[in-house]
């Protein structure tokens, strides 16, 4: 992740243009969306600029935390991971 | 060992993708499934990692898509097994297919409003004063005791002041915010075949659009755009794209 603080504030704006839009956007497989989300607290820290990104890393680091308290399916397995089941359809973003 | 899958469509070719390389640096290729061609490539491990490269890779295969038809993208770390990925073909193919149909020869343009951080919070705090100050003048004539600040009152008394005026100074950010919502969508109208707009998220943005374009009339589109960002020197504007449609790939579940 040394990547993401090494770009200027061109490409840093570009890379969150583009992580607010694959991240919250897009046809979700209900269950299938599995994410790693530890690195983007460093994406989030390294933010001066306040774009949708920043909404849409709080809500994957908040259903995070919601899922480590309440685990459940399979998020009980893993409670280190964000499971997104698109927003309250389960399928298709 | 996964399927990382990046994108469906209805014209997509395994010739496009040639060389190509996405998420962990696996080669692309593409499925046939039922009616459709799933863009995927095969993943190892549990979850996709949200690092730069795994997010440009995804969005490299997907813009290379875009560049030979309009498909539907699917969200950053979807991974399923052949089975399950042929399963949600089969069940959704109608919707999928519609969702194509309604897409296809556009793309996706974004407009993001900021207003800037140091000016939104004065304006907010002076809308915050001026509706005290109103709300001061009722409360008065209502004979009501009215508390100025905190002084005098205890800390749940100044604690329910301070919100009321935080409430108060959200309603005329979000009130601005559709404002601006409104006057970028009657901008746009002529060249835009869907949007899809959020207001107010957040104080400094204000509005979130995403514009569901054709191909043929982007530079129209882009020239609107233009002038209406030289209309309000007022706001901060970030456009970008195009993208594939990742804001207009919703299909209703079958």
């Amino acid at each position: 992740m040394d990547e993401v603080f090494e770009l200027d504030e061109d490409e840093e704006l570009s890379l969150l243009e583009t992580l607010d839009h694959v991240l919250d956007h897009g046809l979700v497989i209900a269950g299938e969306m599995t994410i790693a989300v530890a690195d983007v607290d460093l994406i989030y820290l390294g933010l001066n600029l306040l774009v949708g990104s920043v909404e849409t890393v709080n809500r994957v680091l908040g259903e995070r935390e919601r899922r480590a308290e309440f685990p459940r399916g399979r998020a009980l397995a893993r409670p280190e991971k964000a499971t997104e089941e698109g927003e309250g359809t389960g399928e298709g973003g | 060992m996964s399927l990382y899958v990046y994108c469906l469509g209805d014209e997509l070719t395994a010739e496009s993708f040639e060389g190509l390389r996405g998420v962990g640096g696996a080669p692309v290729c593409v499925l046939a499934t039922g009616g459709l061609a799933a863009v995927v490539s095969e993943f190892e491990g549990e979850a996709a990692e949200v690092s730069a490269a795994n997010v440009r890779a995804h969005n490299r295969v997907n813009a290379l898509a875009l560049a030979r038809s309009t498909p539907l993208p699917f969200r950053f770390g979807t991974l399923a097994g052949e089975h399950r990925l042929a399963e949600y073909v089969a069940a959704n193919e109608g919707a999928l297919l519609d969702a194509l149909a309604r897409v296809r020869g556009c793309v996706e343009m974004s407009v993001k409003v900021r207003r800037d951080a140091g000016k939104a919070k004065v304006k907010r705090q002076k809308a915050r004063g001026g509706d005290e100050e109103a709300e001061a003048g009722r409360d008065a004539a209502a004979g009501v005791d009215v508390l100025k600040g905190s002084a005098g009152a205890g800390s749940g008394t100044a604690f329910l002041l301070a919100k009321r005026r935080e409430i108060l100074g959200d309603e005329a950010l979000r009130r601005r915010a559709e404002e601006v919502a409104a006057w970028l969508a009657a901008g746009v109208s002529d060249f835009v075949r869907e949007s899809s707009v959020r207001v107010g998220p957040s104080e400094s943005l204000a509005v979130r659009a995403a514009h569901l374009v054709e191909g043929v009339r982007l530079d129209e589109y882009r020239a609107c755009v233009h002038e209406l960002i030289g209309e309000r020197a007022e706001l901060h504007f970030l456009t970008s794209g195009p993208w594939p449609p990742y804001s207009f790939s919703r299909i209703e579940r079958e």
